[in-house]
């Protein structure tokens, strides 16, 4: 079921996390990326849910039945925007070629102190957009995401770097959301999320890539109850040092009064589905939802 | 079930209304039940809408930096008493 990630263990031991961070840091980018052959090799042996969750997707995604070959290529995208996370968040995004696709929507609101939500996915990398946020131009961010997903590879990261793990807000109490309020006042840009449903979230069903799957309608509804405009974001990983970063601004103020709320949130739930799927199938290794998102087994 | 106060009454409605609890009535709602969770079941949005809620009838502020935020939403009756001291309409 799609709901067990929440369950997955990051695979990979802390021990061999610091031996990479340790080669990549001191050997350079271009030798710890040889590593990521054997390391694809190993995950596609092993880790056979995921590859049976890749096959799934990528069917989909491209349109015809993906090769084994398909599913090492995916792997191997995951693994090295993970390993760039480490350059990223150690400031040295100057080894990465970063290209931005309309900033500007992101950039206008901030200079006019308007608060917004910055919603993504699991589509791609978000630590390249985090980077570009507090690294280079120190924007104004906040990130609003479970705490404990992650938890080896986010300790480790953020050890690199503790403005990047300040800016988080952890959901899951009661004040978590006045929080994400208080800052979009300020005029911050909250991030978050929006493809994966947790345990006991208000899901609604859309076709997605031509079959059912389950959204969360929370990032919505918190749009809805903050008033706050929506923008897109996508930092997709082309190969080599490239990743393009795409905005697209998705809507101002949805539903004003709360008895058209319900309405507006599947709409606007709907289009966010549509411009996922259209990324992904853009660029189909980016997709990092490696569990079974359709609830196909 | 205990009878509320008056406020307690007034605070139970705005629950009521402002999270569109339909078919429920304020003496449903117990005053030292968990408003989260468990008691009434509200959500991380919920908490949202009743704060802005109760800023906009009372004028209190609940920060989510107030060292006790927590306890003021643990139940009715804490929420009550922490709009009676800082009320100022």
């Amino acid at each position: 079921m799609s709901l067990q990630w929440t369950a997955q263990h990051e695979r990979g031991s802390r021990a061999s996390l610091r031996l990479i961070r340790w080669i990549g840091l001191r050997l350079g980018r271009p030798v710890a990326r040889a590593f990521l052959y054997p390391i694809t090799l190993y995950f596609l042996i092993k880790a056979r849910p995921q590859r049976i969750a890749s096959r799934l997707y990528l069917n989909r995604a491209l349109g015809r039945a993906a090769s084994l070959f398909d599913v090492a290529r995916h792997i191997h995208c995951f693994a090295a925007t993970i390993l760039d996370r480490l350059f990223l968040l150690s400031g040295r995004e100057d080894l990465l070629d970063i290209r931005l696709h309309n900033p500007e929507c992101v950039l206008e609101r901030i200079d006019a102190g308007q608060g917004f939500l910055l919603l993504g996915s699991h589509l791609g990398s978000f630590e390249v957009v985090r980077a570009l946020a507090i690294g280079r131009r120190n924007l104004p961010l906040k990130v609003l995401m479970v705490p404990e997903h992650n938890q080896v590879i986010t300790e480790i990261l953020h050890a690199l770097n503790p403005q990047a793990a300040a800016t988080i807000i952890p959901l899951g109490t009661p004040e978590s959301l006045l929080q994400v309020k208080e800052s979009l006042d300020l005029g911050c840009m909250v991030a978050l999320l929006g493809d994966r449903a947790r345990t006991n979230e208000g899901t609604l069903t859309y076709h997605f890539m031509g079959r059912p799957a389950r959204l969360p309608i929370g990032p919505m509804t918190l749009a809805a109850a903050t008033r706050a405009p929506v923008v897109l974001f996508f930092g997709l990983y082309r190969g080599g040092n490239r990743y393009d970063v795409i905005f697209e601004p998705l809507t101002e103020v949805i539903a004003p009064n709360r008895g058209q709320r319900a309405q507006a949130v599947e709409r606007w739930t709907q289009r966010y589905a549509e411009r996922l799927e259209h990324h992904a199938r853009q660029a189909p290794y980016n997709w990092f939802n490696f569990y079974d998102f359709w609830d196909e087994t | 079930m205990e009878t509320l106060a008056p406020l307690e009454q007034e605070v139970a409605q705005l629950i009521i209304e402002t999270l569109h609890l339909d078919g429920m009535q304020v003496s449903e709602i117990s005053p030292t039940a968990p408003l989260f969770g468990d008691g009434l079941g509200l959500d991380s949005i919920d908490a949202l809408e009743l704060s802005l809620a109760v800023t906009q009838t009372y004028g209190v502020t609940i920060s989510s930096q107030d060292p006790n935020v927590r306890s003021i939403f643990a139940s009715l009756r804490d929420l009550c008493a922490h709009i009676a001291a800082n009320r100022t309409h």
